[in-house]
């Protein structure tokens, strides 16, 4: 089938790649930010392990097309993924597949708009005289492993509002569908909130978990037997319960402004308004927790980080935790050190001017010389470490373990001065 | 010889025995362009002088009185740091606080402009820091209040221009607020503490001196709260939540402020004339630097305008030479501001201090008794409001009152219809306020039948001033406006405005009874005061 993808997205790379792989021929309007990049200068790219090379092979072999010269390509399948910012452009891309289309077709909308926007799509499609089938499906992605969730997912819902659509998306996403333990049917204004509810129930399970991490520090208690107590509460479960320096990304972040914003369009206060902010602080935890142990005085200091992406598996340091450290020691003078296996090219664009921070490729030779070793992100490489090689190198063998990734009791054995979340 | 025995002050004498019977009516009829006649304008403001009881020939002879006081060469020396506080032999240099770089003030063959832009660079660099969040307190969060504890001018200009410019939008400083604490009795210092989280509160000690009882009252209070509520030692709450800004190093030192968080100005700096430098801090804290700065071009446009235009067309000129003749030739000894926007309704405070402590004094130059009067007793508050409160006696009181009209022509741009309809009410009131205390009821059809209690009678004279928007320029130029209105009157009644020795014996005296209010003893003092002490002693609570 022939399908047309919008967008420069994540999603829209994502899609484009997957669609092709089982088969489809696809063309992908990109926009112009982009269209004239190759893929390995595209961000969302680079930072997403193996989509550039997904990319390329369907490229190769030619069913996978990038096409800019017209806006929009005839085509069964329209699948707009656009930012949640670029409402108005949808609507303008909406107004010329109607115009341009005679045939019924069916557009895919994964742009996270407003709660009823999906609907609105639809009604400018019939204004324009086009008889399209519209159906939502919440972008359900998370970077680091896009690929393998949009391959293989597990769960997907479908927003429509009519039978025949429900057929024709169906089939689309038959390919995708081998591991598919629930498709859940709903209209697309509840899908639209659905995805919204979803995002904000992580957010505040994980704000939540936080909090309890930092009080958990004042009683001298260890968060990780907490949440394992809690975890085993079946009501509870163990997912999304892990403290941490603050969640980051691109996309969770805008929709959670956005939730939080249409609670506040309602007129009501919502608590998330209250996760956010304290997302932002509890960023800089790991700075507070070096600042305490020198009491205030960073002068001169020499910090490792370890990991700058705001997770494993991508390179992105997009409202990363890390970010929100580095600024805060480079404001208090520190020299700072930093390692991480995918995001050092964005950490050094990001600071390229500044001569206090140094990007290293090997992990070891960050900290060498260093008062503290700050593990910001949990890459798979830093959770055993050679610890007689840090002790004989840093300065001060100080670790601030921002994700619990350590065993505090053996970090204490080896000699080390550790500092854990809520523990 | 002082100046009520000099010819042009005779002159002005006989020609108020002449204007005597003349109501500002009879002005209005004599001549109806009186406003042609008597508005004034300059860089964005428009002084109305036609509802002051003034003709061609006043302003006339008051120049002529300005010219022999020789004021020209009194501007010039103020601006070029002479001696102007004879009392305590330094010059008064606040205009320098806002000239621009390339435009060098050299006083004993130095440049002490760039001394002025290095404190604001240093300023900047604070105020840079708090506003990217990266001030820390003790526990390493960032600074999300300000609170500046100072007390006369350490309070007085940066609070009027925070009040003054609150809704001046600026991107960057992540919802910092700032608060002020003044009373010497801790009452606005205990209630905001009760608010305030000690972690992210920074407190900025403003005294030139650095011995301010009032200001170190509160500076203590507010160090033993950061103490108590963080557990932390001293040292650490010194270095994390204070900033000194003095002239006094060694005292803040001593007090506990590190030297790299002392903004410094200096002795030719008054108090009140001091919110043009570092004591501005919170001023900048939170309409940004930039706000600051246009703050600082305002002044110094006022302050060209001042020094290079004709005394005939100088707005500050002739606002002070027409109060000296309300004041000395008309006999006139009250002066209401009344601002109408409620933005500015610290500015009758402001100018309070600004005039009175100025030109409060009853001594000349040389040190000699004077006979003719000087500073009225000003007074004020938000034009409307003070509708339904004192309004009554500028009418229709036994006292002549001198009035300022204050107000902005634009408000709310951007806001509601609504909103924009309330700026025009306050305006509308404005304007028939200054035309019935100057006219009275003889513009009302039929009024003269009424009987007298409904009557009015008109005749208090008023300036009008009038600028486009309330923006940190132009309250940068109206506050220069005034503090040179100020210089003007000092120069014509041969008077040190820059000293303020009258508030010194009461300090000494506070000292020397503090130790009554604690045991009985035998202070040697009036009968009055050693009972009020007694009487005190007996009813305090947990005491004796």
């Amino acid at each position: 089938m022939r399908v047309c993808v919008y967008g420069s997205t994540l999603t829209a790379w994502v899609t484009a790649a997957c669609l092709a792989k089982v088969g489809n021929e696809v063309v992908l309007h990109e926009g112009q930010d982009t269209y004239n990049k190759e893929l390995t200068d595209i961000p969302v790219i680079r930072d997403e392990l193996g989509l550039e090379t997904e990319i390329f092979q369907q490229i190769n072999e030619g069913r996978f097309e990038r096409d800019n010269n017209a806006e929009v390509c005839e085509a069964a399948i329209h699948w707009v993924a656009l930012e949640a910012n670029d409402q108005a452009r949808v609507e303008h891309l909406i107004d010329v597949i109607a115009r341009t289309e005679k045939s019924t077709i069916l557009v895919v909308n994964q742009c996270n708009f407003e709660v009823g926007a999906t609907a609105k799509l639809k009604h400018r499609l019939a204004e324009n005289g086009c008889d399209a089938m519209v159906v939502y499906i919440p972008d359900n992605l998370e970077q680091g492993k896009a690929l393998q969730l949009f391959l293989r997912p597990k769960r997907i819902i479908l927003g429509i509002d009519n039978d025949k659509a429900l057929s024709r998306a169906k089939a689309l996403l038959r390919p995708f569908s081998q591991q598919l333990e629930q498709l859940q049917i709903m209209g697309t204004k509840e899908a639209e909130f659905t995805k919204f509810a979803t995002t904000g129930m992580l957010a505040i399970r994980l704000g939540y978990i936080n909090e309890l991490a930092n009080l958990a520090d004042k009683f001298d208690v260890d968060i990780d037997v907490i949440k394992d107590g809690m975890g085993a509460d079946h009501r509870i479960g163990n997912h999304y319960l892990s403290p941490g320096c603050g969640f980051g990304g691109q996309n969770f972040q805008t929709y959670l402004s956005m939730l939080s914003d249409i609670f506040d369009n309602k007129g009501s206060q919502s608590i998330l308004k209250t996760v956010i902010e304290e997302n932002e602080i509890q960023k800089e935890i790991l700075f507070r927790k070096c600042w305490e142990h020198y009491k205030g005085d960073l002068t001169g200091k020499r910090v490792a980080i370890w990991g700058a992406s705001f997770k494993p598996g991508t390179a992105s340091i997009e409202n990363a935790p890390s970010v929100k450290v580095i600024e805060a020691l480079l404001s208090q003078g520190v020299q700072v050190n930093v390692h991480d296996p995918e995001g050092l090219h964005n950490i050094r664009s990001k600071y390229e001017k500044n001569q206090h921070l140094k990007c290293y490729g090997n992990m070891y030779d960050a900290i060498i010389n260093c008062d503290a070793l700050i593990l910001v992100t949990e890459w798979p490489q830093y959770m055993s470490p050679d610890y007689n090689k840090l002790l004989g190198t840093m300065k001060t063998p100080l670790i601030i373990d921002g994700r619990n990734a350590f065993d505090k009791q053996l970090m204490i054995e080896f000699g080390f001065t550790y500092i854990g979340i809520g523990r | 010889m002082s100046v009520d025995q000099s010819s042009a002050w005779r002159d002005l004498a006989g020609h108020a025995k002449k204007l005597k019977d003349k109501q500002l009516a009879d002005l209005f009829d004599d001549e109806p362009t009186r406003f042609q006649r008597f508005n004034y304008q300059t860089n964005g403001f428009l002084l109305d002088l036609s509802k002051q009881r003034i003709t061609g020939e006043t302003l006339t002879l008051l120049t002529a009185l300005a010219e022999e006081q020789q004021l020209r060469k009194s501007i010039e020396k103020l601006f070029n740091g002479g001696i102007v506080n004879q009392s305590e032999q330094r010059p008064a240099l606040h205009t320098t606080l806002r000239q621009p770089l390339d435009k060098p003030v050299v006083v004993d063959g130095k440049n002490i402009s760039e001394g002025v832009h290095e404190s604001l660079l240093r300023m900047k660099l604070m105020v840079d820091k708090i506003h990217s969040s990266q001030w820390r307190g003790y526990n390493g969060r960032p600074i999300k209040d300000v609170v500046n504890i100072g007390v006369g001018g350490s309070n007085l200009g940066p609070l009027i221009a925070c009040e003054a410019l609150f809704d001046q939008e600026i991107q960057d400083s992540h919802g910092l607020r700032v608060h002020f604490v003044s009373s010497m009795d801790g009452s606005e210092l205990s209630s905001l503490l009760e608010s305030l989280d000690a972690a992210s509160t920074l407190f900025i000690i403003s005294s030139k001196s650095f011995t301010t009882a009032d200001t170190l009252a509160n500076a203590n209070t507010a160090r033993e709260w950061l103490v108590s509520s963080s557990h932390t030692p001293v040292t650490l709450i010194n270095k994390h939540h204070f900033i000194a800004v003095t002239a006094n190093t060694p005292k803040a030192t001593a007090w506990g402020v590190p030297e790299k968080n002392q903004l410094l100005f200096w002795e030719w700096v008054g108090g009140r004339f001091s919110l043009w430098s570092v004591i501005g801090l919170p001023i900048a804290l939170q309409i940004g630097m930039d706000g600051f700065q246009a703050m600082l071009e305002g002044a110094y446009d006022m302050d060209m305008h001042f020094r290079q235009t004709p005394f005939e067309k100088n707005l500050p000129v002739l606002l002070a030479l027409v109060s000296v003749w309300n004041i000395n030739f008309l006999n006139i000894h009250a002066h209401a501001v009344l601002p109408y926007d409620g933005r500015l309704a610290s500015l009758p405070y402001y100018l309070e201090q600004l005039e009175m402590e100025s030109n409060g004094k009853n001594v000349n130059h040389a040190g000699e008794h004077i006979k003719y009067n000087t500073c009225p007793i000003i007074w004020g508050g938000i034009g409307s409001n003070a509708q339904h409160a004192f309004y009554q006696l500028l009418h229709q009181g036994t006292e002549p009152v001198m009035c300022d009209f204050i107000a902005p022509i634009n408000r709310y741009q951007n806001d509601r219809q609504e909103l924009k309809e309330q700026h025009k009410l306050s305006l509308a009131n404005c304007l028939a306020q200054s035309r019935l205390l100057a006219l009275g009821d003889s513009t009302i059809d039929n009024n003269q039948e009424a009987p007298n209690h409904k009557r009015y009678v008109g005749n208090q004279p008023s300036s009008t001033l009038l600028f486009d928007v309330l923006s940190p320029k132009a309250l940068g130029g109206l506050i220069a406006l005034y503090e040179h209105k100020v210089f003007v009157q000092s120069v014509i009644w041969e008077i040190n405005p820059f000293d303020q020795w009258g508030v010194e014996l009461g300090k000494q005296i506070a000292t020397s009874l503090l130790p009554g209010l604690s045991s009985e003893m035998e202070l040697p003092v009036d009968s009055s005061t050693a009972g009020l002490l007694r009487h005190i002693l007996r009813e305090q609570v947990g005491v004796g």
